[in-house]
């Protein structure tokens, strides 16, 4: 048996239970079984993330090699106790973690990749160590919702999305408060019908939030009157994707020929580094920069001539193509005056270039590379250029919208009319328009006289408007009438109505389910359908009284009890039809 | 859609058309069958292009003299898109084509595009050169007719170029199937067929009815005297987006000299020299050859696909006469050439700038060097003579003694015009001379002279051509109709905006004493992070110059300006290389399509601010950072300003404030592409508040510049700003079609009610005819007059 090197009360996917570092493992056993449920060998732990100093949970999450999700336990046991107990394991790991990574072949391999925790303590001069904040997996990787909900891991009855979904919506947590915590109807069937909320809710939870633009820029803070700059995983992460130089040269000489913390002091103070920083003003603080044998093997010259330094003969759109018309014809002319040069400014060229490089970056990061290598015919005969000069709002939409029907069997409905038609169709056409010619003839003569003949019925134009008329005045005695209900009481009536609403709701679900798609809550058997569509049934026929105290309550406060009848009306109509059918079925079913 | 105006027959390749759309191709109908010049101005993105081509094509096909036209445009971009919209056009009007003789006459119609051999070129090696002018060079040396005597009498003794003999070998006048060719069409033909594109298109120009290229070509004698030579006179000739056309006048005619092109020039006569002791030795009857035809008189221009650097000067002002005795042997004119390369170097010398004319110029260096004018006038020419005698190979080492003989010519020729301006020091501030020897051509109209003269109808035409009568009076010449075009809209499709101050209240403005201040680098800063985060997809931000941009961009990075534009969009920025910026322009592209949406800067008068469209998404917003002026500290401005003054009496302030404000409304103009575009113009500077400012830009823009957006505050801005993108994004209730979209019926309504009031017109006309007979030449003139009324109107 490995010894135990510290054990601490832990959650693992909301279920309680023991964590336990021994000699060989990690691992974690439910409260009330014997074996560990979770065996994690020390050589897989590839990196650990914990959740911020003052969060209300204390997590500690450990990546394994090879999988990013790792396993996630929350400290259970109260605050002071649980930070202590984490950072003890966070120590621990933390040694084993380096352990592993120095044992790897390409140590460097996984440390762009996924920001570890041994490369958390470093920064330049005096060193402050930095808060281990626990950094989202990658700026690129979506804030997945990691497996936290119940083991059964079904989006719609997570917990969580529920009560997202409740806060954005005020009126459905209104209703909620109402049916739910009301005891009216149980959690689960109020989401009944409700599913594609939570769907929507844990879509976009799981959409993928893309890299944020900014240009890794460290730049110094003063903490204490110290300049610092502080490091995070993050941020080296970002400073290896933005410069692979320095990837590369970590990867040559870490921990080799120097260690983390001295790496990046010397990093920070080295020529490299205010060639990498995006200011002109590193070149005014050249002369401070030190010499630095290892990182000026790495300095590549500026990239500030005319020509970039890389240059790239892939080629581009015609419609965009810049240099074509450069050489198009030979130059001439005198040369262009001193603000018109381009690149006069040299120091900015590398600047500029970088933004270049970086956006491009951004974009290849989602979109992939752009299909290299295109020929320019390609593009050329695509549909793509006639469209970029195509003026859309001149074509007629109506006459060459609408989407031809795909008819199966098409020959049985048409075939047999066409084939009718198809032997007159010619003579019928040249006569139709004869005659139809003939008989416009005919109608038109005298046009104007029967024009001036014409008469308008008087008694008919004032029906109209008289209709008109009163149309408007009962619009204008609404508009009067409508404010003068307390909204004391017009909330009452909302509620009134929203509960019956989602009653008929629950009872005509419980009658007619819908056609299931996998995603529903509960697959009832009839016999529940059948309680639960009484149990409504049971909450409808109340509805009368409820609307009846409206009434009463609106006579006390001398509002028109008429208009709260009136209002409720549909309301009624609606529960007395329920309440019509679950009658003559349950008579039916008797029978 | 088809219609007619008077009695032809117009086909149009939509089915709808815009009002401004049949009232610009009335005009231009006017002006061919007047057979005069004419300057239209047509809103940027309704379609002038394709209105153009239509409405020539219907011209061409309908009447029997098939006037060929000739269409120039900016920049390669620009010529691809007229072909592409050409070929669309002829697409439509063969489906149109109602009998086998109509559709076979349309089959039969030729419309091809002409571009540099850099662009073109198919040879696996040549095409891989980086400059245009190795190309030319080395193209010439595979394909010139001396080497392919050679090389066809004894095949393998020197190479020779696949795809041009295969050309050789095919018809001539049949080289390519009719059609409308892109160039990317031409290039595909070729790789297919193993035949040269660019000699495809030289020698199939004689046959075509439409040829595509871009105003040099027609503008620049040294390439001009090539290419366009054998077009015929009644060839309809149009520079479209010819905004800039000026520009290239005055550019084909200008020559700079640098102080390492001299040392270049001073080798080449010295290998020259060698050149011919060598062919003395070996072949001396071929100098004598040339002697011998040289006193003769001019010699002919053997081919002109062979000409490799045609004269400078306009062919008009060439001397049909012989060579001058003192520099018809070549040692003797080696030894000239290079008298006058010597007393240039000693001129570069001087540590003070110089400027003088042309003649004091002749005259210093006739006491000094007993050089005469004459035969300096023929240098080009016989620099070319000798070059073509001794067979010479890779041109391109000899550009810089092209460029001084081209110079010599130019300067010998005009005395009008012109000026020289010896620049010692490249800035003012400079220490170390870096001498630079400018022949400045001060005169667009010298250039553009032999185009009118030659040509009986000259169109010029742009988004942004205001104010009007600014064009004929700096090209001189006598337009016969002259039009501006509002653009009738049922909802307004663009916002421009003046902002004049940041919402701090500090004036921004470009003006060269506070364009570093902070407070206006700050300010111009928030309207670009402000307009980021409100504005969907692309924002296109111009500057005055690429000076400003560069040393702003810096500005902003450091004031963490630039982080908040990375928190809402990509940047991309204009680079001095066009290729790099093309592939950032790609990229730009890539990011509105993707909805990331992207921040493109770069510079008005710069190489984006040509030939690229920001329509739809690719730019939902211009920003004009500051009146984009000329640098008015320029020697060579400052020359033509005061020649302006003295020639044609445009104030130096009129002609600035004119070239500023065509600069940006071009800018500006690029976001539209038709009215369900829509896009945000935003001028910031305080001085686009001023209505003289504003009156240069075309009407089309300043209609729609209220008096409240002519002077806003940033915060006020982004508040119209919202309101306009909120209306915008509705969906549109009122029909368009009748206001700003005529069908068919629309513009059958139009042309009665113009019928009706010529005739009306012509009544009255009939009425007064007694009283003032002498007034009126004919009917054409009023019933002009009230037709141009109407075409405003609708």
């Amino acid at each position: 048996m490995p010894s135990t090197v510290c054990t601490a009360k832990t959650s693992y996917k909301k279920l309680p239970g023991l964590l336990e570092l021994t000699s060989t493992h990690l691992q974690w056993t439910q409260d009330g079984k014997k074996a560990p449920s979770v065996k994690v060998p020390h050589s897989e732990a590839a990196s650990l993330f914990c959740s911020k100093e003052g969060a209300a949970q204390v997590r500690l999450k450990v990546a394994l090699v090879g999988d990013d999700t790792g396993h996630n336990f929350t400290f259970t046991s109260p605050q002071p106790v649980a930070l202590a107990e984490r950072e003890k394991f966070k120590n621990e790991l933390t040694n084993i973690i380096a352990r592993n990574r120095n044992a790897s072949a390409t140590p460097a391999a996984t440390a762009p990749g996924t920001p570890s925790a041994s490369v958390r303590t470093s920064s330049v001069a005096p060193l402050g160590i930095p808060s281990p904040a626990r950094p989202p997996v990658s700026r690129a990787a979506s804030a997945s919702s990691d497996s936290r909900g119940t083991p059964a891991n079904d989006p719609t009855s997570d917990f969580r999305l529920r009560k997202k979904v409740l806060l954005s919506n005020a009126e459905l947590a209104a209703l909620h408060r109402e049916m739910v915590m009301g005891g009216h109807i149980s959690e689960n069937e109020f989401w009944e019908g409700r599913e594609h909320m939570i769907l929507a809710q844990s879509a976009a939870d799981n959409q993928k939030r893309g890299k944020p633009g900014q240009l890794v820029d460290p730049r110094p803070q003063t903490v204490d009157g110290e300049i610092k700059i502080v490091i995070t995983p993050q941020l080296v992460h970002d400073i290896f994707e933005e410069y692979p130089v320095v990837a590369k040269a970590y990867n040559d000489n870490v921990p080799n020929k120097l260690n983390e913390a001295e790496f990046w002091k010397r990093y920070f103070q080295s020529k490299l580094f205010n060639a990498h920083r995006a200011s002109i003003r590193s070149s005014a603080t050249q002369h401070v920069v030190k010499d630095d044998p290892i990182f000026d093997k790495y300095l590549e010259k500026d990239d500030d001539d005319l020509e970039p330094r890389r240059l790239r003969d892939e080629s581009v759109d015609i419609f965009i193509d810049l240099g074509a018309t450069q050489e198009d014809h030979g130059e001439s002319g005198n040369i262009k005056d001193v603000t018109m040069q381009a690149g006069k400014q040299r120091a900015v060229l590398p600047l500029i270039r970088k933004f270049n490089e970086h956006s491009e970056r951004l974009l290849n990061t989602t979109l992939g590379e752009p299909a290299t290598k295109r020929r320019r015919t390609d593009v050329a005969e695509g549909p793509g250029h006639y469209s970029q000069i195509d003026l859309e709002d001149l074509h007629d939409n109506q006459t060459s919208g609408g989407i031809v029907l795909n008819m199966q069997d098409r020959e049985r409905y048409f075939g047999v009319r066409s084939s009718e038609t198809s032997g007159q169709q010619p003579a019928n056409q040249k006569l139709d328009f004869r005659s139809a010619l003939h008989e416009a003839k005919l109608s038109l003569p005298d046009w104007s006289s029967s024009l001036g003949r014409l008469r308008l019925e008087r008694k008919a134009g004032d029906d109209a408007l008289n209709g008109m008329t009163q149309n408007v005045a009962a619009r204008l005695e609404v508009k009067r009438t409508k404010h003068d209900i307390s909204d004391n009481l017009f909330r009452q009536m909302t509620t009134c109505q929203t509960a019956a609403n989602e009653f008929l709701r629950q009872f005509w679900l419980s009658i007619y389910p819908p056609v299931t798609d996998g995603q529903t809550l509960s697959a009832a058997t009839p016999a529940q359908k059948a309680a639960k569509a009484g149990k409504m049934i049971d909450y409808l026929s109340r509805t009368h009284e409820k609307v009846g105290a409206l009434v009463q309550t609106a006579q006390q406060e001398g509002v028109d009890p008429s208009r709260v009848q009136v209002a409720m009306k549909p309301v009624l109509d609606a529960v007395d039809n329920a309440l019509e059918f679950w009658r003559r079925r349950s008579s039916k079913q008797a029978r | 859609m088809k219609f007619h105006i008077d009695d032809l027959p117009i086909i149009f390749p939509y089915d709808r058309i815009y009002p401004e759309q049949y009232a610009y191709m009335c005009d231009l109908k006017r002006t061919l069958d007047a057979t005069g010049h004419c300057v239209l101005e047509m809103p940027s993105g309704t379609g002038k292009t394709v209105s153009l081509l239509s409405l020539i094509v219907s011209y061409q096909q309908f009447y029997p003299n098939k006037r060929k036209l000739i269409y120039c445009s900016r920049t390669v971009p620009e010529i691809e898109k007229a072909l592409a919209e050409l070929k669309r056009l002829m697409d439509y009007r063969m489906t149109c084509a109602e009998t086998e003789e109509e559709k076979a006459k349309e089959q039969n119609f030729y419309g091809l595009g002409l571009t540099s051999r850099k662009n073109l070129c198919l040879h696996p090696e040549v095409s891989k050169e980086k400059k245009g002018r190795v190309v030319d060079a080395r193209c010439r040396d595979l394909t010139n007719s001396a080497v392919c005597e050679k090389g066809r009498q004894n095949p393998g003794s020197v190479e020779l170029c696949d795809w041009h003999e295969n050309l050789g070998q095919m018809e001539p006048g049949n080289l390519i199937p009719p059609g409308i060719w892109t160039l990317a069409d031409v290039l595909q033909y070729g790789r297919d067929k193993r035949v040269c594109p660019y000699f495809l298109v030289r020698r199939m120009m004689p046959f075509v009815d439409v040829i595509i290229y871009s105003f040099h070509y027609l503008l620049d004698p040294k390439v001009a005297e090539q290419v366009s030579r054998e077009v015929s006179k009644d060839a309809i000739v149009v520079f479209d987006e010819a905004h800039n056309i000026d520009n290239v006048c005055i550019e084909s005619l200008s020559i700079d000299l640098t102080r390492p092109m001299l040392d270049s020039a001073a080798r080449s006569v010295g290998r020259l020299g060698e050149k011919i002791e060598e062919i003395k030795k070996t072949d001396a009857s071929k100098l004598q050859d040339e002697y011998a035809k040289l006193v003769e008189g001019l010699q002919e221009a053997s081919q002109d696909e062979d000409s490799f650097m045609a004269n400078p000067v306009l062919p008009e002002d060439l001397l049909k006469e012989a060579i001058p005795g003192n520099i018809r042997k070549a040692e003797h004119f080696v030894a000239f050439l290079k008298r006058f390369v010597e007393y240039l170097k000693t001129r570069m010398r001087v540590l003070h700038v110089v400027a003088e004319t042309p003649l004091s110029f002749l005259q210093h260096l006739k006491d000094i060097t007993y050089i005469e004018r004459r035969p300096l006038r023929f240098c080009a020419e016989r620099l070319q003579s000798l070059v073509r005698t001794l067979e010479l190979n890779r041109l391109d080492e000899l550009s810089a003694l092209q460029k001084v003989a081209g110079f010599a010519t130019l300067v010998a020729t005009y005395e009008k015009g012109f000026l020289l301006i010896l620049e010692p020091f490249e800035t003012d501030n400079a220490t170390v001379p870096n001498p630079i020897f400018h022949l400045t051509c001060l005169d667009p109209a010298i250039a553009i002279k032999p185009v009118f003269e030659r040509f009986s109808t000259v169109v010029i035409t742009s988004g942004t051509i205001s104010p009007l009568d600014m064009y004929p009076k700096m090209l001189q010449f006598t337009p016969v109709v002259q039009e501006t075009y509002s653009m009738t809209l049922t909802r307004n499709s663009f916002l421009p905006l003046v902002i004049t101050r940041g919402s701090d209240q500090v004036a921004i403005s470009s003006r060269f004493e506070v364009r570093n201040d902070p407070a206006v680098v700050r300010n111009f800063g928030s309207i670009l992070v402000e307009y980021s985060k409100i504005v969907p997809d692309g924002i296109v931000a111009f500057f005055p110059s690429y000076l400003y941009m560069e040393s702003i961009v810096a500005a902003w990075n450091d004031m963490g300006i630039l982080n908040e534009v990375w928190k809402h969009k990509l940047i991309f920025v204009e680079t001095p290389d066009a290729n790099e910026t093309s592939i950032a322009l790609e990229n730009y592209r890539r990011a509105c399509d993707n909805g990331r949406g992207a921040v493109l800067l770069s510079v008005a008068r710069g190489k984006v601010s040509e030939g690229i469209d920001f329509d739809h998404n690719y730019g939902r917003a211009v920003i004009m950072f500051g009146v984009p002026y000329q640098y008015t500290e320029s020697r060579i401005l400052k020359a033509r300003l005061e020649y302006l003054r003295d020639a044609y009496r445009i104030r130096e302030s009129e002609f600035l404030g004119f070239d500023a404000m065509r600069t940006a409304a071009q800018c500006v103009g690029r976001v539209l592409r038709g009215k369900t575009d829509w896009g945000l113009m935003v001028f910031a500077d305080k001085r686009f508040a001023r209505a003289d400012k504003r009156a240069k830009l075309p009407r089309w823009i300043n209609q729609y510049i209220t008096e409240t957006a002519s002077n806003l505050s940033t915060d006020m801005a982004l508040t119209l700003s919202k309101l306009f993108m909120r209306t915008i994004s509705q969906n549109p209730n009122e029909n368009q079609t009748g206001i700003s979209l005529w069908t068919l019926e629309d513009i059958e309504k139009a042309q009665a009610k113009q019928k009706a009031l010529a005739l009306e017109a012509q009544q009255q006309q009939d009425q007064h005819m007694d009283d003032a007979e002498d007034e009126y030449y004919g009917d054409g003139g009023l019933d002009d007059e009230i037709l141009r009324e109407i075409d405003l109107d609708v």
